[in-house]
């Protein structure tokens, strides 16, 4: 059924994991073809269950907007529900329910995602289906209506009515100053409300092309079966320029930032988010390593100092999303009743200083790497895990390989790289603070 | 939560996706093979091979939960389910936290309404660690006074945490409301009264009553085998000293009769939280099979009728779903959505039309072979994992229920026809009587919801508890 965008976020953050030396992942064969047109299809197969999970993967995303239609790449990933040539407006959720399937389709900063899960028998339809839309997508005005509505509904109620979702989208906007990662992936409420249909067409054109796009197919397949499907209905598809490359890179943050968010609540929310690399940076693996150490499991040393000894929060959590260009690892901390905000980050950057002043136990980093090999076993015995995760690596670390390497990777990792981390990225100049001070009602409004 | 920058074309809600976990097979679709043991103390035991992946997971259901809590503390079982990793005769909680983390193994424990459930999972290669750590937690738990006044102290602010989201108290109040004087309508987690009421004694006392081997259902599935398994458990389970455990009886509540509204005020709200239903079926209803399909063109998918309306062509939410939360006795219906304020009213119009015109209506066969074929499609990825089977199969014998569940989930669809439908609808899908329970900002919504019932009661959402409000309720918060 439905995936919440809890789960969906759970799912990308483990897809990131490693193998190390004792428990080896089978290898599972993944076979590749580039489509005369550009689109890389990879297909994993698998026969215990008599079902498919089809994952496309578009290089477009929210960074790849510009002020006053921000959020339009999500809004588009909506709009690819509503209509094609040969299958109508509402037709395809329809025909591909009627025939065992379901869908959805998720999108970030960097990519847009669309997922198919359906029983074997519905195949070709879904090839057909998947086809219909990337040629010839309709735009219908009645349906750009109903759809901004849909989309305003879905912002109140991740953003409005979550306080965690309001404190997000102030830190972004806060940490970035000239990359595009400063807006909100669902858009600022006035660009929602006023992007027009030239907006849409442009994006289409922009983002649409077959060799802008990477499909992974895993299940109850054959490759043969699947490049037989592609070169009869995604093959013949033109493809036309991908999107202008982002060239804005984020300058170097040269102190802390600060943003305060009042808002009727009945407690406080902290999040300190500090840039770090792109995902294919070589420091990737030791801020993985890093991270499970500090907020990985009640263990760790976060969740040790702020929820367990001190108790001056509920909970606390840290992530960093797969992402093509600099950008944040966050700290979330939920403060208890009359625990001041700045006691939990005063605890917060004594922990982090820990890191910095001194090394990791020996004990702590083969935990880390533990807890990254059970990641990856959770990740991948499912096939909707498995495309997820193969696209992931294609994607983001440039070759679905890496997710062989990542064993290596990770067992590379010493404590000096980790602490090398610490001291590089965890410092007081490069962190940006968002904190969400409860108030009462009357004083909330503006 | 959603503190991810990533936005999904739907996203309805957790809690709603796990009631449709048991759905249906595509082509004569089969539990995996699985066997069952009584150990000697009276600890049942039901084991699943699945190779492939090196994961064991491990539930167990011990068979009292949120409904076993005396009145007045709320919360009990699910603090007594909290505090079991939090020091046991040879660990204490920093140890425990350790020792799990470094094989990188998952332990969870909660108590829903009618069971507690402590689940684990850890690699193949650490089973003897794991289960050691399992049956640490399960047999040997202390329950220290500090780490017990910890846990109530953050159980006190998540519920706080949890008021600030609508969306995350809606079923809690809605419970409470629907429920009325029947156990299900106390909150299962607890609420700000209750959880100040608890001390350690009474944890522990929750503990002795109701942890026994004969009230427990263990299920081990995953990478290993099952010979072994058994010897395994025998040595570290078959020690557990067998004891009576009292059987509470559980009463079937009522239907509401006539409409009641529930207003719960949250005055920064840009949109209304509601669900609109009333008392659904126990888990093991002779018609269950049919609700789920007939539920499935309801509000269960998102081409379902209430999701047309009220996302695909009027724009007005992200989603709009129904589901029966089916228990040990008839748990709620509901009808379920959330709109911006100024169209609270036509969004709940809108439900009720599509209720009525399912009464008025019924469904096609045609709808029924898209719903069956939807049903069966989606099924297999359902029982993929070794913790799905373990829970699958868990919750089956908790309920009485047997592999047919899954073995004749196809030939129970195809036999569902229009006229049985029809009847099935009239039986179980409520039309005039109705429980209505709305989180949004009062000052603006409540001109406009008033039509709905006769009788209206609201709430602020800052006060404590859910409804009805606990007794001594304004006094005891800090």
């Amino acid at each position: 059924m439905k995936k919440s965008m809890v789960s969906r976020a759970l799912l990308f953050v483990v897809a990131v994991a490693a193998l190390s030396g004792a428990a080896r992942a089978q290898e599972f064969p993944v076979a590749t073809r580039t489509l005369k047109n550009g689109m890389k299809v990879l297909v994993q197969p698998d026969h215990s269950i008599p079902n498919v999970s089809l994952y496309i993967f578009y290089r477009i995303g929210s960074r790849n907007e510009r002020p006053g239609t921000t959020g339009l790449s999500h809004f588009f990933e909506h709009m690819m529900f509503n209509g094609a040539k040969k299958y109508g407006p509402g037709e395809l959720d329809k025909v591909m329910e009627a025939n065992g399937g379901s869908n959805n389709a998720y999108t970030t900063r960097d990519v847009t995602v669309y997922q198919d899960w359906f029983p074997r028998s519905a195949l070709g339809l879904i090839f057909d289906i998947e086809a219909d839309r990337i040629r010839d997508l309709s735009f219908d005005p009645e349906k750009i209506k109903s759809e901004r509505g849909v989309v305003a509904s879905e912002r109140r109620t991740s953003v409005d009515a979550n306080n965690f979702g309001v404190l997000d989208e102030q830190l972004w906007a806060t940490a970035f100053l000239a990359h595009p990662y400063q807006w909100p992936v669902v858009g600022w409420m006035s660009d929602i409300e006023h992007w027009t249909m030239e907006d849409l067409k442009q994006h289409f054109a922009m983002g649409y092309s077959p060799s802008n796009a990477t499909m992974v197919v895993t299940g109850d397949v054959t490759p043969e079966e699947i490049f037989g499907l592609c070169e009869k209905t995604i093959e013949p598809i033109p493809a036309h320029a991908p999107p202008p490359a982002v060239t804005t890179a984020e300058p170097e943050q040269p102190g802390e930032r600060r943003v305060v968010v009042h808002k009727y609540a009945q407690l406080p929310v902290l999040m300190i988010g500090y840039h770090v690399p792109q995902t294919s940076s070589a420091d990737y693996y030791a801020l993985t390593v890093l991270r499970t150490v500090l907020a990985s499991g009640e263990s760790s040393r976060l969740y040790q100092r702020l929820v367990d000894k001190d108790q001056l929060a509920l909970d606390v959590s840290m992530m960093q999303e797969p992402a093509f260009d600099a950008t944040l690892a966050v700290i979330v901390a939920q403060p208890k009743q009359g625990a001041e905000p700045a006691a939990v980050e005063k605890a917060v950057y004594e922990e982090l200083e820990r890191t910095k002043s001194g090394l990791i136990s020996d004990q702590e980093l083969e935990k880390a790497k533990n807890i990254q090999l059970v990641r990856f076993y959770q990740q991948m015995r499912t096939i909707n895990g498995r495309a997820n995760t193969i696209g992931t690596y294609e994607v983001f670390f440039g070759d679905y390989k890496k997710l062989f390497d990542a064993a290596k990777n990770f067992a590379a990792v010493t404590k000096e790289d980790v602490q090398r981390a610490a001291r590089t990225y965890f410092g007081a100049n490069n962190r940006t603070v968002a904190t969400l001070v409860p108030e009462a009602e009357e004083k909330a409004k503006p | 939560m959603s503190r991810s920058s990533i936005c999904t074309r739907f996203a309805v809600w957790t809690a709603l996706v796990l009631t449709f976990a048991a759905a249906a097979p595509a082509q004569s679709l089969h539990l995996p093979a699985h066997e069952k043991v009584v150990l000697k103390n009276g600890l049942t035991v039901l084991l699943l091979e699945k190779r492939g992946v090196p994961i064991v997971s491990f539930v167990a259901l011990v068979k009292s939960g949120a409904t076993a809590d005396p009145v007045g503390q709320e919360g009990l079982a699910s603090i007594t389910a909290g505090l079991l990793r939090k020091g046991t005769k040879s660990r204490t909680a920093q140890q425990f936290a350790a020792d799990l983390d470094f094989i990188g193994g998952e332990f969870s424990a909660d108590a829903g309404e009618d069971y507690t459930k402590v689940s684990a999972e850890f690699l193949a290669k650490d089973l003897g660690r794991g289960l050691d750590l399992f049956s640490d937690a399960l047999l040997h738990p202390v329950f220290p006074q500090e780490e017990a006044d910890k846990l109530l102290r953050q159980s006190l602010d998540g519920i706080k945490a949890a008021k600030d989201e609508a969306q995350s108290v809606l079923t809690a109040y809605y419970d409470g409301y629907l429920f009325g004087a029947h156990p299900y309508a106390r909150p299962a987690g607890g609420d700000e009264v209750s959880l100040e009421r608890i001390r350690r004694e009474a944890i522990a006392r929750f503990y002795e009553t109701h942890y026994a081997p004969g009230n427990t259902i263990l299920t081990v599935a995953g990478d290993f085998s099952a010979a072994e398994m058994r010897k395994r458990l025998e040595e570290s389970l078959g020690g557990w000293a067998a004891k009576a455990v009292p059987a509470a009886a559980l009463p079937a509540a009522a239907p509401a009769k006539g409409r009641r509204l529930l207003l719960v005020d949250k005055p920064d709200s840009t949109q209304t939280f509601f669900a609109i239903g009333n008392v659904g079926i126990a888990r093991t209803d002779p018609d269950r099979t049919a609700i789920r399909l007939i539920n499935a063109i309801f509000g269960g998918r998102f081409t379902s009728l209430l999701n047309e309306e009220l996302r695909v062509e009027s724009g007005l939410t992200y989603g709009a779903v129904s589901y029966f939360d089916s228990r040990k006795a008839p748990g709620p219906f509901l009808m379920f959505s959330y709109t911006q304020n100024a169209t609270t009213a036509p969004a709940m119009d809108k439900a009720l039309e599509v209720l009525r015109k399912l009464h008025k209506d019924g469904v096609t066969k045609e709808q029924l072979d898209s719903a069956r074929t939807y049903i069966k499609g989606q099924f297999p990825p359902t029982i993929e994992t070794s913790m799905q089977l373990a829970n699958l199969i868990a919750t089956n014998e908790f309920h009485g229920l047997t592999d047919s569940e899954v073995n004749e989930l196809e030939a129970r669809l195809d036999a569902v026809t229009p006229e049985t439908a029809r009847q099935v609808i009239a039986k179980h899908f409520p039309l005039e009587n109705l429980v209505f329970v709305l989180i949004g900002k009062a000052a603006e919504i409540r001109p406009a919801v008033e039509k709905y019932a006769a009788q209206r009661d609201a709430r602020a959402i800052a006060e404590p508890g859910f409804w009805p409000p606990p007794a001594g309720g304004a006094t005891a918060p800090k």
